[in-house]
């Protein structure tokens, strides 16, 4: 589980936050914290990069639906990057991946949420 | 994946959400924990925004949040229901969709404003057995798609599990309860218990002007050299309470006899030491948890070498308890003024107890009894017997002890086994 989601990176525009490990319980709620503390701030546009987390469960996602929802109320934009393939198909099932466009990787995440008007 | 049925793969994550549920309702966390991660299970599994979880209090009838996501201030939404309300929430039975289902905001006393607070849109009531526990209430699906049967059949199962195990923990508090109530009757017996012997230990040394307080320090005594020859505390217990009530056949002699300062004629001397079978007899009918504590009153005059009284035991036919008793008891006589002679200075007792080693006194008894006094000098004991003691005679205690007039005291040579038979359990 990410314990501390102290791990993220400020670019101008933008916030990239990375998670690790798993995704999978209510240390989760962490993550939400660290975007909110972005929000708060201004920042509009939020990449998450899953490239180190092996597992979302249940739990993970009402977390990242939890996200989903902050931002769609500020009118900002969420992407996500560097899912495994095993979350990109839940992400799929639960019908995720129509709202939050995923890319392969965190550059090109970045390169295309600054190109996003808001 | 890419090539499955999505409706298979959803199944397959349903049944691994319903798996990862078992886990946490059935792991050893925090209550309050494991309803958060259900609660937050629940809205990941369908995607949904906000949710919360109320539990049902039986004795003041209301609804009061346990778990909630994506609401604020959700603590203020306590609700009372009315026991009609609580009856047709059971026979509800399974999950609500409640948009536009003004009836079932109705029925638990919700006005609109908490329902749009909640941004509630199914509500599944948690019951067991037609046994009321709660409520959840879960929002809008992110897409805001609706919720289909199998989503509801879904909800269903797993209410059930969080119900069950609400059920388990309400049952659980309930014995918690009742555990803390027997707890606390059993302190209160216990006190009663313990200053009823207090209460018999200071009415038994009130018959003699010279022996006041000789039952609490024979009882602190023991108790200091049965912890030196590590005793269990149960034991400790036991010896204590022995201690106390040792001379209880005392209250059947004569006052003019225990308190007459010239020798006793030979009835008087029949007389005075009757009280240790008095005494046996008194407390042989008490159903005591220690179940030597009469033997020891009886046997508190016994001496090692068989010279005692009233059976004449010698050697390891005396319990190790009756040993110490008599150690203590004969201890604090030397110590204390009598009303037949003063007290005897600490230099005297000391070659009392030594010249009556094995005579009187049980050698490893006496050893432990000066090893105490030793390490309460030499500070590495808490005191328990020095403070019992007269200022003039701890002072001369603590001098014998400095000088080495006890550390010169080895009957054997060589360390002793501990005493063998002195459980008074």
């Amino acid at each position: 589980m990410n314990r501390k989601f102290k791990s993220f990176k400020e670019l101008e525009g933008c916030v990239i936050i990375y998670t690790d490990n798993y995704l999978n319980d209510i240390e989760g709620e962490e993550l939400e914290s660290t975007c909110d503390i972005f929000l708060n701030k201004g920042k509009k546009r939020v990449i998450i990069d899953f490239a180190n987390t092996e597992l979302i469960n249940s739990i993970g996602i009402s977390i990242l639906i939890g996200i989903m929802e902050k931002i769609k109320e500020i009118k900002g934009i969420l992407f996500f990057s560097g899912l495994k393939k095993i979350n990109h198909d839940i992400f799929n099932v639960l019908g995720l991946t129509k709202y939050v466009p995923i890319f392969q990787t965190e550059d090109e995440a970045v390169k295309n949420i600054m190109t996003n008007n808001l | 994946m890419q090539n499955t049925d999505p409706r298979l793969e959803r199944l397959l994550f349903n049944l691994d959400a319903l798996a990862e549920l078992g886990e946490e309702l059935t792991s050893q966390k925090d209550f309050n924990r494991v309803i958060k991660s259900s609660l937050y299970m629940i809205i990941g599994t369908f995607s949904a925004s906000k949710g919360a979880m109320f539990q049902f209090d039986h004795e003041q009838k209301i609804v009061h949040p346990i778990a909630s996501k994506g609401i604020v201030n959700i603590n203020d939404m306590t609700m009372k229901l009315k026991e009609e309300t609580v009856e047709e929430i059971i026979s509800l039975k399974t999950p609500i969709d409640i948009k536009n289902n003004d009836k079932v905001a109705l029925l638990i006393g919700m006005g609109k404003a908490d329902l749009e607070k909640l941004k509630a849109r199914i509500l599944i009531p948690l019951v067991v057995r037609e046994d009321f526990l709660g409520l959840i209430f879960i929002g809008e699906k992110f897409s805001r798609e609706a919720y289909t049967k199998d989503d509801i059949r879904l909800l269903s199962v797993i209410a059930h599990n969080i119900a069950v195990t609400l059920h388990s923990y309400s049952l659980l508090k309930k014995l918690m309860h009742k555990y803390d109530e027997n707890k606390k009757l059993y302190e209160n017996l216990s006190h009663i218990y313990y200053d009823t012997i207090h209460a018999f230990a200071t009415a038994i040394d009130a018959k003699d002007a010279y022996t006041k307080g000789h039952s609490h320090r024979v009882s602190a005594y023991c108790a200091a050299i049965a912890s030196e020859m590590t005793w269990s505390h149960k034991e400790l217990e036991g010896i204590r309470i022995a201690g106390l009530l040792h001379d209880i056949g005392k209250i059947a002699i004569d006052k003019s006899i225990i308190n007459k300062d010239n020798p006793l004629t030979k009835n008087e001397f029949i007389e005075l030491n009757s009280h240790p079978v008095i005494g046996y007899e008194i407390l042989s009918r008490v159903k005591f948890p220690w179940t030597e504590i009469a033997k020891i009153s009886r046997c508190h005059h016994e001496r090692v070498d068989g010279k005692g009284y009233p059976d004449g035991l010698k050697g390891n036919k005396i319990p190790c308890g009756v040993k110490i008793m008599t150690l203590a008891d004969s201890f604090d006589a030397m110590s204390t003024d009598r009303p037949y002679r003063p007290a005897l200075s600490a230099s005297e007792v000391l070659i009392q107890l030594k010249e009556n080693c094995g005579k009187q006194f049980d050698k490893d008894v006496l050893q432990s009894f000066f090893s105490i006094i030793r390490k309460e000098v030499y500070g590495e004991n808490r005191p328990a017997i020095l403070p019992l003691l007269r200022d003039s005679f701890a002072y001369q205690l603590k001098s014998e002890v400095l000088n080495g007039s006890i550390n010169s005291f080895n009957p054997s040579k060589s360390r002793r086994k501990r005493v063998a038979n002195h459980t008074i359990v």
